[in-house]
């Protein structure tokens, strides 16, 4: 009943082809920024903004990014990790190299620089396919691991491999705040997030969603495969750089190779895939729920336990942290294989149709 | 329009592409053995021939999917080194498909969009943003694109994802995705396949429009021979990778070549 587009006519193809051609879903989005930048600074506290909003915020980028890659153009790839962490070493030798350089010109210029290496690593995927494809780029993941640690220029001969990243400031202001941290994160995540998706609905989008549904009749309108393929990892690998740039310098702070490990790969892999392969919004859904499901269960179990009589200690939290997470993901793409973006688009068929569902 | 059984008896000058002893072989299998023939500018062409005889190999050998090992083909008068299929579509040649290979995630619109991919320029730069060239673009190609969905009266299908579509629809804008590319060679594996009556009438008018309208020139895969004899100005008839007859319908028709092919011979 609230949410119908009838009335809502398009007199112009410009006007179908909006981002959010529905009333609705615009003002949801306008609300949805509105609050995230103007009310939650008055609410949230430093806890919530280090462990929850920060996180989030970033790991919903790198989510886009690598949704570009394997959800649109089909690609497969476990070397995000290794891409997070090259964009956050290319922050960091921009920001000793050239001091001049503001450290958020230095994110955003890392994503650059992962964009190369992206392609570099990307172009196995011109001859190889599906699982093949997994291997080659988790190679990037083994190379990017050895390259970080053994490659002293890289960490700029720090003895320990731990490296700091410069203070966060513009125009002479401090922005090292949670809040600054928080809210800087979120403007990047949001202008690159609506580019992604631009780029998505776009002519080159169409050629990585061609690529990715039947490679061999995309080839045969004219889609050239090395384009698509390597565009995608360019913009993939970029956004993903840039994510990894502010997770290092936004919410890490300092940090070692062991940062962009495998881990992180597959932590990226599991956002995309229960948020929604080929769905922006997805990224952020699964981003928000592989972030919050560990501190939700951290603080709801030994309350639960308590309900029952039964004091947990903090390590069998954390046990059963990690075996109710995995059950979850499980149980979750059985019931819903096409992830939380579907579950979205569902829930909002019936919104259209209720409360009359004929 | 053709009186049906009586073919249509154009006349066409002008040699698009020609085929010149093309032979193909995987492995130990010969596919096609020195077959030569040409489709002129205009004309519809209909390749037929029994099951296994080496149709679809021809069409995938056209438009650049397989390389024969020997033999030429000649394209708008260019003698044509070995190239990739999205090389054969960026010099106007488009087709479809026996199986359908539509982009099962993707919207009706957006399937017939991409297919107008190779006349889309704009840059990641200016998709990103959507303003400028890359707007533009959008909007004067899904100018083309909706006019392609009237001609083939889809409009309600628009935004529906093709993996939903009846088998018959899906047909249909898979040849709209075709025509999207404005080819000038327009390939057809198989367009009635699997369709009833009502749909084959309607997609040979399609045909027929395509060719009349645009001029494109069509070369078709048909086992249908009522169709085949009705819309086609040529047939070249393939059996066993070779060829064993060409010509305008009726002279196809009463050849006891292709005859003995389709019957069978009694020994």
């Amino acid at each position: 009943m609230f949410y119908r587009e009838a009335g809502q006519y398009k007199a112009s193809y410009g006007a179908d082809q909006a981002i959010f051609p529905i009333a609705q879903d615009r003002f949801v989005v306008l609300a949805g920024m509105a609050v995230a930048f103007l009310v939650v600074p008055f609410l949230a506290s430093e806890y919530t903004y280090r462990a929850v909003l920060i996180p989030t915020v970033i790991l919903t980028l790198a989510a886009i990014g690598l949704n570009v890659l394997m959800g649109y153009c089909g690609q497969v790839s476990l070397g995000s990790g290794a891409f997070m962490g090259v964009g956050a070493y290319a922050a960091f030798n921009l920001a000793i190299r050239l001091p001049f350089l503001n450290p958020l010109v230095c994110i955003l210029l890392s994503g650059f620089v992962a964009a190369a290496i992206g392609i570099a690593f990307g172009i196995p995927s011109l001859r190889i396919k599906g699982f093949y494809l997994a291997c080659a780029t988790l190679a990037a993941q083994f190379f990017g691991d050895w390259a970080f640690l053994r490659i002293k220029w890289v960490t700029n001969h720090t003895p320990s491999g731990s490296v700091n990243a410069p203070p966060i400031q513009m125009f002479g202001y401090d922005l090292s705040s949670p809040t600054a941290t928080y809210l800087i994160a979120l403007t990047i995540t949001i202008v690159l997030g609506l580019a992604a998706k631009n780029i998505v609905r776009g002519h080159i989008g169409r050629q990585w969603m061609a690529i990715r549904d039947m490679d061999i009749a995309a080839e045969i309108i004219g889609v050239r495969p090395l384009f698509a393929k390597l565009s995608a990892f360019a913009v993939s690998s970029f956004l993903i750089g840039v994510a990894g740039a502010m997770w290092a310098f936004l919410y890490l702070g300092s940090w070692e190779p062991a940062a962009f490990s495998i881990d992180r790969s597959f932590q990226l892999m599991f956002m995309v895939i229960i948020g929604g392969l080929g769905s922006i919004l997805g990224s952020a859904l699964g981003a928000i729920f592989i972030v919050l499901l560990p501190i939700f269960l951290n603080q709801a179990l030994p309350p639960l336990g308590a309900l029952i009589g039964w004091k947990i200690s903090t390590a069998t939290v954390s046990h059963f942290e990690s075996m109710i997470f995995g059950a979850l993901i499980v149980f979750f793409l059985v019931v819903e294989p096409h992830g939380l973006a579907r579950l979205w688009s569902v829930a909002k068929e019936k919104l259209r149709l209720w409360p009359f569902p004929h | 329009m053709a009186i049906p059984g009586e073919g249509r008896s154009r006349v066409f000058d002008e040699v698009l592409l020609s085929v010149e002893n093309i032979s193909l072989s995987f492995g130990g299998v010969r596919a096609l053995s020195d077959i030569s023939f040409d489709i002129r500018k205009g004309e519809i062409r209909a390749i037929i021939g029994p099951n296994g005889a080496g149709k679809s190999s021809m069409l995938n050998c056209i438009n650049g999917f397989y390389h024969p090992q020997q033999g030429a083909i000649t394209y708008k008068g260019v003698r044509r080194a070995r190239m990739r299929p999205h090389e054969a579509a960026a010099q106007g040649i488009a087709r479809t498909f026996q199986n359908i290979a539509l982009f099962k995630g993707m919207s009706t619109l957006d399937n017939i969009m991409t297919g107008r991919n190779l006349r889309m320029k704009s840059g990641l730069f200016w998709q990103a943003l959507r303003i400028g060239p890359a707007a533009r673009e959008e909007i004067e190609h899904r100018r083309v694109v909706e006019r392609i969905i009237d001609f083939l009266e889809i409009q309600h299908i628009r935004k529906a994802p093709v993996g939903q579509l009846p088998y018959g629809l899906q047909k249909r804008v898979e040849l709209g995705r075709a025509l999207a590319a404005e080819p000038e060679l327009l390939l057809l594996d198989e367009p009635m396949a699997g369709m009833n009556l009502e749909e084959k009438q309607d997609m040979c008018r399609f045909v027929l429009d395509v060719n009349d309208e645009f001029g494109t020139t069509i070369c078709l895969i048909e086992h249908d021979m009522g169709v085949v004899m009705d819309i086609s100005d040529r047939v070249v008839v393939l059996d066993y990778g070779r060829k064993i007859g060409d010509g305008v319908p009726d002279t196809v028709k009463n050849d006891k070549a292709v005859i003995e092919a389709y019957l069978g011979v009694s020994h």
